[in-house]
C-alpha cells in the first residue's frame, strides 16, 4: 500500500533543501573515495576484482548521506538535531553524559534491550541479523577498500601478517584460532543471519498483527536481500572448500549481485533506520536536560506534564511546519495544554453542542479544572502506568 | 431488627494460608493467549456467564485452553456488543488456581486442605449425607444451588433435592438477586418473566429507570436506552447514585434508599389526578384498582417529597411524562428489589405500568433486569425452595402429582416446601440442620450479616463445595469436589428476556473436575439412590425438562437445542401443544408476553394475564420503611451494589488480572459534604460499623452520591466485604435480604487496616 | 487491503459510560495484542462520572506525523495513520505532545510510542474494530454513514475540528446534533468548561443525614 503523500511544507526554498543534501552526498562520498586511494597505497592493495562493490559502497554512501542531510532539515529532525547536541555537550554535564553515553550504548544498540521489551523473539530476531551484519561489515569492508590485507610472513611460512592502511598490524600463525576466526568470520556472519532472517520471516508468515500492516517492499524485500547474500557468500566457500571451486565464478558474480544490490537499496528501504536509529541517543540527553529544568504546566488543569524546553521546542517546530495552534488569550498556545485535558476538552466541546437536548449540566466552575484521570487505576497491560510516570506525562 | 451492635469480636480471618495455596491470584493474558500467530483450533459460539443478558460470543480455542474471544455479531440481543467482565472472561479458564482434584479438609496440609481421590471423595460425601439424614431425618441436609448454572443443572439440583435426597431445604442464590421481582411479578401478572424483549425499549418514548445501574450491571442495555433517545423517548433514572447512566438521562429522582414504594404511589397519585390512565385498560383487563387508588390518596407530591427525598417538581414532571407517554418502558433491577419491602417495591412499580395500560403491546412494556448469568432460567425449574420445574409449586397437589408422573415416583414422598436459603443457615446456626452441600453458592461473600454467617458454616456436622475454585465459602467445606467451569459443559440459560439460549462446551474439565451434574449424580450413586439422576449429557436432562415444564407456566416443552441455535434463541413460554384453535407461538416462542387476545394455561383464553380470569391484580402497597433506619448512633444510611469488572462473589472475576487492575478494592463511597463533616479526605482509610461488624475501606469523596448515604460495592471477601455490615432483614414474601439499606456509621480510621499489607487486593 | 471507504467510525462521548470494555477489547487486537491504546478519562471523577473515550481520530494531516523527527508515522492511502514504525520510532515523546487529540501512548522501556490503528487487522477485512464491537454503549461505534443517519435520526456526524486558529479534519467522525448550527467541533472554545453531570441539590432534602448542619 504506498503512502499518501504527507502534507507538503512549503515549497520556496525547495531548491536550496536539495542542493545543500547533493552536496554533502558529493563531499561524503568524494572523502570515501580519497581514503581508498589513500588507504590502499594508490590502489596497491587494491583488489580489481572487487570494483563493483567498492562503486556500489561509493554510490551508498552517495545515497546515505544525502538522504541524511535531507532527513535532517526536516523541522522536527533539526530540532532534536541540534538540542541532541546542546543537550550532550552541556557544560557541566559532558562527563555524566559521556558516561551515559557508553551506558546507552550498550543497552540499547549492543544489548537491543528496548527490542526484547517490545518482544523477546523479536529481540532475539534482530540482535542475530544485527551481529551477522556487523561481522559480516567489520571483515568486508577494509579488506574491499584495500585498508586491510594479509600476506604470510617472509621467511616464517607458518606466520601471516595483517597489514592495515599499507602498515604491518600484527601477526599470527596461519592455524591458530585468529586465523580460522579471520579467514571464516563471514560464514559465521552467514549463520547468524540466516537465522535472524528466518525467525523474521516465520513471525512475518504467522502473525495476524504483521500481516495486516506489512508491505512487500518494506519489510520483506530486506530480507530477502540479507538471505541472498548470506546465501550466496556460503556457497562462494562451500564452492572453493569442498567442491574444487565449481562454478565459482557464477556463484561470485551471483554474490556481487547480490551485495552491490543490498548496497543501493540502503539508503530507500527500511535499512536506513540504522543511520537513523543513533539520534535514540540524542533523544535521552535530551529528556534528561528536560527533567532537570523547568516543567511545562498545563494551562487547564496546572499539572506539569512535560519540560519547557520541549514544549517551546514543539511551537517553534509546528510553526515552521506551517501549523498555527495558537490560541488567542491567555492560554496563548495549544500545546501547553497537557494531553488529558485535550481528550476532556473535545468531550466537553461534543456535550456543549448537546445541551439542552441531552440531561446534565455544566456543574460549578472550578479553576485550574481538576486534572482528568485515566479510569483504570491498575491497567498492568498497556502502557499506562510506569511509563506515563517516566515520561512524565500525565 | 435494631438492637444493640455485637459486642463479640466480629474480625475475619485473613486465611493467608489458604489464601497462598489457593488464591485468589490474578491471570493474566500470556504464551499462547498474547501470540497473535495462532490459528485457533475452534471458534465456540456460546455465551457470557457473567450477567444475566448473556451477551453471544464465540471463545477460541486452542489444544483445549480459551485462548481469546471474538464477537458474535449475528447473535440479535448484542450483536458483538460485550462488556469488559465479557472479553476477559477466557482468563477464568486455565487458571493457577483451578481446582484439579477432591479436597478433603487438613489442617496439617498446606493451605488447609490435602488432595484426595475423587471416587474416596464421593464416598465420604455419600456417607455422610446419608449418617446424617438417617440420624436427624431427610430435612437435616440441606442445599444451597446457584442461578449461574445452565437450566439444565438447576434442574438436576432440584430434582436430586427433591427425590435423591428428600430434603425440603433446597435454595438457591437467586434469593439473593431476582427473587422479589418473580413473586411481584407473580402477584400482579400470575407469572414471572420480562414482559417484553428488549426491542421494545428501543421504540418506547419514557423510560422509567428504577433502582437499575444499568450502565454497571447490565452494560448492553444502555445500548438499547441510547438508542431509544436518539429517537426522541425520555429517560427517567431513579437512584441515590448518579450513575454513569443518571449522569445524562433526562430527569433524575435521587431517591432516599428504601423508599421506592412511596415514589411510586405518588407517581400514581398524581397520574390519577390528572387523569393520566387508560380507564378502558383498567377495566377490561385488571382487577384492584379502586383499592389501589384509594391507597395513594394520602400520597401527595409533598408527602413523597417528603419521604423520598426527590423535590416535588421532579416527582410531577416524572408523573407527567410517565402518564402522558404514548409508549413506555419500566425497568427495574436489584435497587428496587433488595429490600425488606422489595416485593411491595415492586408491585408499586406495576401498578405505574398497569395504570398507564402500556403493556402487552410492541414499546409498551415492563421488565427486571435479571442480574445472574441463569438469573430467569434459574428460578424457574425447581430449585427454589418451595418450587417444581416448569413453575409449579411444590405446595399445590396437583403439580406435585404431575411432576412426581414425569419422575416416577410417590407423589407423597415429595417433601414439602422448604425454607430460603438464609432461612437454612438460620438453621444450620440452631443445630436443625446438619449438613449441607452448595454449588455455585459462596454464602460467605454474598449473604448479609456475614459473621453470622460464618459461625454458622462452622457449625456444620459436614459441608461439601462444588467448585471451580477455592471459593471464601469453600474454607469452610470438609470436602471439596471439583466442579466444572461454564466453558466446560453445555446446556442452555434463560437471559433477562426470557430468551433461552444455547451453552456450547469448548474445553474439557482438566484433571479430575467434572461437570457439576456428574458430580451430584455421583453422590447420588454413592447413596444408592442414583433413581432418575442417570442422565447421561446436558441434551438429555433437557429432555426431561421439557416434559416436566409442559403444562407449567414456564412451559419449555416446545423448545428443543435445534430450534434455539437456528433462531438465535426462543422465548418461552413456548408449549408444544395447544388447544384447538389457538395459535402455537412463532419459532421464537412467545416473544413477547400478555399481548390483547393470547392464550395461556391459567386464564384459558379468558385474557392475556395468567389468572383464572385473565386479568392483571393491581396490588395495594402501603408504604413501609426500611427495617433498619438510621438514628443518632448510626446516623447513615448504607448502600451495596456492583461495579462492572467484578461479578457477584468475585470467586471468578477477582482472578482475572485485568478485570481486578479495573478497580483493585472496594471504596466506600460518599459525599463530600458528608465526608467534610467526618473530617475524611478522598482516599483516606474509613470505618464504617454497623450494630453487625465493621470495615475499613478508603474512602472516595465524589458528589455523585446523597449526601445522606455511603455506598460499597460487594464483591470483595473478608475484612474488605460490605455484607459484615449488612442487614439479614428480609421480605416477608420473597425473603430476599435489605442488602439496599442498613445503618452504619463512618469515621476516619486510626490506621490502615491490617489487611493493607497482608493481602493482594483481590484478596 | 485497505478499510472499505463505505465503513467509518463514530465517536459520542456523551454515551459513554465508563465501562472500559474498549481499553479490555483493545488488548485483544493482533495488532498490539495485551496493550490497551484507548484513552479513556475521568474528566472530573470527583464531580461526575463524565468519562471520555478517545481513539485515534486519523487526521487527514496528522500533527503527530508531521512532528515525528524520525518520519515513522505514516498515513496508508486508506486515510489510517498507522503507529509508528517499530524500526524507526526514537520514543521523542513529540507525537504523544503534539496530537491535538492526546491520542498517542509513549512506552518508554521499548523505545517505542504506539496509537490505535483502527484494528488495522481487522478494517482491512471489513470487520469493525474491537472497541467498536465491544462498546456497549455504542460511544464507539462503526458502520455506514446511512446506518447511522438511520440509528440517530437526531444526530450528525462531523469530522472538522477547531483548535485555536489550527482547523484539523479528520478520518473519524464525531456525532453532534443534526441541527448544530456548525459543522466544525471547536475544542478549545470549551476548553474550561467544567464536567457534564448533575448535582444533588440540598433542597432535595426534606430531612438531613443526621439532624446536621448540612
Ligand atoms: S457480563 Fe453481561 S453485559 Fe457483560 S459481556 Fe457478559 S453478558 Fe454481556
Ligand atoms: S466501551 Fe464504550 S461505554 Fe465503555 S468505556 Fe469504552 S467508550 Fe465508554
Ligand atoms: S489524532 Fe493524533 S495520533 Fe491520530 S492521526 Fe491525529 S495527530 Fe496523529
Amino acid at each position: 500500500m504506498p503512502e499518501a503523500a504527507l502534507r507538503e511544507p512549503s515549497r520556496s526554498s525547495t531548491r536550496r533543501q536539495v542542493i545543500a543534501p547533493v552536496a554533502w552526498g558529493a563531499g561524503a562520498t568524494l572523502v570515501l573515495s580519497v581514503l581508498i586511494l589513500v588507504g590502499s597505497r594508490n590502489l596497491a592493495h587494491f583488489d580489481a576484482a572487487l570494483v563493483g562493490y567498492t562503486f556500489s559502497v561509493l554510490f551508498a554512501t552517495f545515497g546515505l548521506t544525502y538522504r541524511y542531510a535531507m532527513w535532517l532539515q526536516r523541522p522536527p529532525t533539526a530540532m532534536y538535531w541540534r538540542r541532541g547536541w546542546q543537550a550532550f555537550l552541556r557544560p557541566g554535564w559532558r562527563r555524566r553524559n559521556a558516561g551515559m553515553w557508553f551506558r546507552r550504548v550498550a543497552e540499547d544498540v549492543v544489548a537491543n534491550r528496548f527490542i526484547f521489551a517490545r518482544n523477546r523473539l523479536r529481540g532475539l530476531t534482530h540482535m542475530l541479523i544485527m551481529w551477522g551484519c556487523l561481522i559480516a561489515v567489520a571483515i568486508t569492508f577494509p579488506l574491499v577498500f584495500g585498508w586491510l590485507h594479509f600476506r604470510p610472513v617472509p621467511g616464517d611460512l607458518s606466520l601471516y601478517e595483517a597489514v592495515a592502511f599499507g602498515f604491518p598490524a600484527f601477526r599470527f600463525p596461519h592455524d591458530s584460532a585468529i586465523a580460522f576466526f579471520l579467514f571464516h568470520g563471514l560464514v559465521w556472519a552467514s549463520f547468524l543471519v540466516i537465522a535472524g532472517v528466518m525467525l523474521a520471516v516465520r513471525r512475518r508468515m504467522r502473525d495476524e498483527g504483521a500481516a495486516a500492516v506489512q508491505r512487500f517492499a518494506e519489510d520483506f524485500m530486506p530480507l530477502i536481500l540479507l538471505f541472498a547474500v548470506s546465501l550466496t557468500g556460503l556457497m562462494l566457500t562451500a564452492s572453493y572448500t569442498w567442491m574444487g571451486g565449481y562454478a565459482y565464478t557464477f556463484i561470485a558474480i551471483l554474490h556481487a549481485i547480490t551485495v552491490i544490490g543490498t548496497f543501493l537499496w540502503l539508503p530507500f528501504g527500511k535499512f536506513f533506520h540504522i543511520f537513523q536509529r543513533p539520534a535514540q541517543l540524542g533523544v535521552g540527553f535530551y529528556k534528561d536536560a528536560g527533567r532537570a529544568q523547568a516543567l511545562a504546566h498545563c494551562r487547564r488543569c496546572g499539572h506539569a506534564f512535560s519540560s519547557r524546553m520541549h514544549i517551546e521546542d514543539l511551537i517553534e517546530v509546528e510553526h515552521q511546519l506551517g501549523f498555527t495552534y495558537e490560541i488567542p488569550g491567555d492560554d496563548g498556545h495549544y500545546q501547553w495544554i497537557c494531553p488529558r485535558c485535550r481528550r476532556a476538552s473535545l468531550a466537553m466541546a461534543q456535550g456543549a453542542l448537546w445541551r439542552g437536548r441531552r440531561g446534565g449540566t455544566p456543574l460549578p466552575d472550578t479553576r485550574p479544572l481538576p486534572m482528568p484521570v485515566h479510569v483504570n487505576p491498575g491497567l498492568r497491560q498497556g502502557p499506562l502506568g510506569v511509563e506515563d510516570a517516566d515520561n512524565f506525562y500525565p | 431488627m435494631n438492637g444493640p451492635a455485637r459486642t463479640t469480636d466480629t474480625t475475619p480471618p485473613l486465611d493467608r494460608e489458604t489464601i497462598g495455596a489457593f488464591g485468589p491470584h490474578l491471570a493474566y493474558a500470556k504464551d499462547g493467549r498474547l501470540d497473535t500467530g495462532i490459528e485457533p483450533d475452534k471458534y465456540v459460539k456460546t455465551h457470557c456467564c457473567f450477567c444475566g443478558q448473556q451477551c453471544g460470543m464465540q471463545l477460541k480455542v486452542k489444544d483445549n485452553v480459551v485462548i481469546g474471544v471474538e464477537p458474535w455479531y449475528e447473535f440479535p440481543f448484542n450483536k458483538g456488543m460485550m462488556c469488559p467482565k465479557g472479553i476477559k472472561r477466557y482468563l477464568q479458564q486455565a487458571h493457577p488456581d483451578r481446582l484439579l482434584h477432591a479436597y478433603a479438609k487438613d489442617a496439617g496440609a498446606t493451605g488447609g486442605f490435602r488432595a484426595m481421590a475423587y471416587d474416596a471423595a464421593i464416598r465420604q460425601t455419600a456417607e455422610a449425607i446419608d449418617r446424617i439424614q438417617s440420624t436427624h431425618g431427610n430435612d437435616a441436609f440441606a442445599v444451597l444451588s446457584g442461578a449461574s448454572l445452565t437450566t439444565e443443572k438447576t434442574y438436576v439440583m432440584g430434582k436430586f433435592a427433591h427425590m435423591c435426597l428428600r430434603t425440603a431445604h433446597i435454595d438457591y442464590n437467586g434469593r439473593l438477586c431476582m427473587v422479589s421481582a418473580a413473586a411481584g411479578n407473580k402477584k400482579a401478572f400470575g407469572i414471572d418473566r420480562a414482559a417484553n424483549p428488549w426491542e421494545d425499549i428501543l421504540g418506547a418514548g419514557v423510560i422509567l429507570v428504577s433502582g437499575a445501574n444499568i450502565a454497571e450491571c447490565a452494560p448492553i442495555t444502555t445500548n438499547y436506552v441510547w438508542q431509544a433517545r436518539e429517537q426522541g423517548a425520555k429517560v427517567i433514572v431513579v437512584d441515590p447514585r448518579i450513575t454513569p447512566i443518571a449522569r445524562t438521562c433526562d430527569l433524575f429522582l435521587p431517591v432516599k434508599p428504601g423508599r421506592d414504594t412511596a415514589l411510586f404511589n405518588g407517581i400514581l397519585h398524581l397520574m390519577i389526578e390528572h387523569d393520566w390512565i387508560d380507564h378502558a385498560f383498567l377495566e377490561q383487563h385488571t382487577v384492584g384498582f379502586e383499592a389501589v387508588a384509594a391507597s395513594v390518596r394520602e400520597w401527595t407530591p409533598q408527602r413523597t417529597a417528603e419521604v423520598t427525598g426527590i423535590a416535588v417538581k421532579s416527582i410531577q414532571q416524572a408523573a407527567e411524562w410517565w402518564g402522558t407517554a404514548e409508549t413506555s418502558f419500566l425497568c427495574h433491577a436489584r435497587g428496587l428489589e433488595h429490600h425488606s419491602n422489595g416485593v411491595k417495591n415492586v408491585m408499586s412499580a406495576i401498578n405505574i405500568v398497569l395504570a398507564s395500560g402500556r403493556i402487552g403491546r410492541p414499546n409498551c412494556g415492563y421488565a427486571t433486569i435479571t442480574g445472574q448469568g441463569n438469573g430467569q432460567g434459574g428460578r424457574e425449574h425447581g430449585q427454589k425452595c418451595d418450587q417444581l420445574p416448569g413453575g409449579r409449586d411444590l405446595a399445590n397437589p396437583e403439580h406435585r402429582e404431575y411432576v412426581a408422573g414425569v419422575w416416577g415416583m410417590d407423589p407423597a414422598a415429595l417433601p414439602q416446601p422448604g425454607v430460603d436459603a438464609y432461612e437454612i443457615i438460620r438453621k444450620i446456626d440452631t443445630g436443625e440442620i446438619k449438613g449441607l452441600l452448595s454449588l455455585c453458592f459462596n454464602p460467605v461473600v454474598s449473604l448479609p450479616d456475614s459473621h453470622f454467617v460464618r459461625q454458622a458454616l462452622e457449625k456444620l456436622d459436614f459441608y461439601v463445595v462444588i467448585d471451580f475454585f477455592l471459593s471464601e465459602s469453600a474454607r469452610y467445606a470438609h470436602i471439596v469436589l471439583p466442579g466444572s467451569l461454564h466453558e466446560e459443559d453445555e446446556g442452555t440459560v434463560t437471559q433477562t428476556e426470557g430468551r433461552v439460549v444455547r451453552i456450547n462446551k469448548a474445553v474439557e474439565c482438566p484433571g479430575e473436575a467434572r461437570p457439576d451434574w456428574q458430580i451430584i449424580q455421583d453422590i447420588a450413586k454413592a447413596l444408592g439412590r442414583e433413581q432418575g439422576l442417570t442422565f447421561e449429557s446436558p441434551r438429555e436432562m433437557f429432555e426431561e425438562l421439557r416434559v416436566a415444564s409442559k403444562g407449567g407456566i414456564a412451559d419449555y416443552s416446545g423448545i428443543s437445542y435445534e430450534r434455539i441455535e437456528e433462531h438465535y434463541g426462543v422465548f418461552w413460554p413456548c408449549p408444544s401443544d395447544v388447544p384447538d384453535g389457538v395459535p402455537l407461538p412463532g419459532p421464537q416462542g412467545t416473544v413477547r408476553l400478555f399481548e390483547p387476545g393470547s392464550w395461556n394455561p391459567v386464564a384459558r383464553g379468558a385474557g392475556p394475564f395468567y389468572f383464572p380470569d385473565g386479568k392483571a391484580r393491581l396490588n395495594v402497597t402501603p408504604y413501609v420503611g426500611p427495617a433498619e433506619d438510621v438514628d443518632e448512633e448510626f446516623p447513615i444510611i448504607l448502600t451495596t451494589g456492583r461495579v462492572v469488572s467484578q461479578f457477584l462473589s468475585g470467586n471468578q472475576t477477582r482472578r482475572i488480572g485485568p478485570l481486578v487492575d479495573h478497580c483493585p478494592e472496594p471504596r466506600i463511597e460518599m459525599h463530600p459534604r458528608l465526608a467534610a463533616r467526618l473530617g475524611i479526605a478522598d482516599g483516606d482509610w474509613a470505618t464504617a460499623e454497623s450494630r453487625r461488624g465493621h470495615c475499613t475501606l478508603r474512602a472516595s469523596v465524589v458528589t455523585t452520591i446523597r449526601p445522606d448515604t455511603v455506598f460499597i460495592p460487594y464483591h470483595w471477601p473478608g475484612r474488605k466485604s460490605a455484607n459484615q455490615l449488612t442487614i439479614a432483614a428480609q421480605d416477608p414474601i420473597s425473603k430476599i435480604p435489605e442488602y439496599k439499606v442498613c445503618a452504619v456509621r463512618v469515621r476516619k480510621a486510626d490506621a490502615p487496616p491490617e489487611y493493607a499489607a497482608a493481602l493482594e487486593p483481590q484478596q | 487491503m485497505p478499510v472499505p471507504d463505505a465503513l467509518e467510525f463514530f465517536i459520542d462521548p456523551g454515551r459513554c459510560i465508563g465501562c472500559q470494555a474498549c481499553i479490555q477489547a483493545c488488548t485483544e487486537c493482533d495488532t498490539h495484542k495485551g496493550q490497551s491504546m484507548i484513552q479513556l478519562d475521568y474528566v472530573d471523577r470527583a464531580h461526575s462520572t463524565q468519562t471520555v473515550p478517545v481513539v485515534c481520530l486519523h487526521c487527514d494531516s496528522p500533527t503527530c506525523a508531521e512532528v515525528c523527527p524520525a518520519d515513522a508515522i505514516k498515513r496508508t492511502e486508506d486515510g489510517i495513520v498507522q503507529t509508528a514504525r517499530k524500526p524507526r520510532c526514537i520514543a521523542c515523546n513529540n507525537c504523544v505532545l503534539a496530537c491535538p487529540f492526546g491520542v498517542p501512548k509513549m512506552q518508554t522501556k521499548m523505545n517505542l510510542m504506539m496509537k490505535c490503528d483502527m484494528c488495522y487487522d481487522r478494517t482491512s477485512v471489513g470487520l469493525k474494530p474491537w472497541c467498536a464491537s465491544a462498546c456497549p454503549s455504542q460511544a464507539l461505534a462503526f458502520g455506514t454513514r446511512e446506518e447511522m443517519a438511520r440509528l440517530r435520526p437526531h444526530a450528525k456526524p462531523v469530522n472538522t475540528f477547531q483548535f485555536g486558529r489550527q482547523t484539523i479534519r479528520t478520518k473519524v467522525n464525531i456525532m453532534v446534533p443534526r441541527d448544530a448550527p456548525t459543522d466544525i467541533v471547536d475544542v478549545t472554545a470549551s476548553m474550561h468548561e467544567p464536567t457534564i453531570g448533575r448535582e444533588i441539590l440540598d433542597d432535595v432534602f426534606m430531612e438531613r443525614p443526621d439532624g446536621g448542619d448540612a
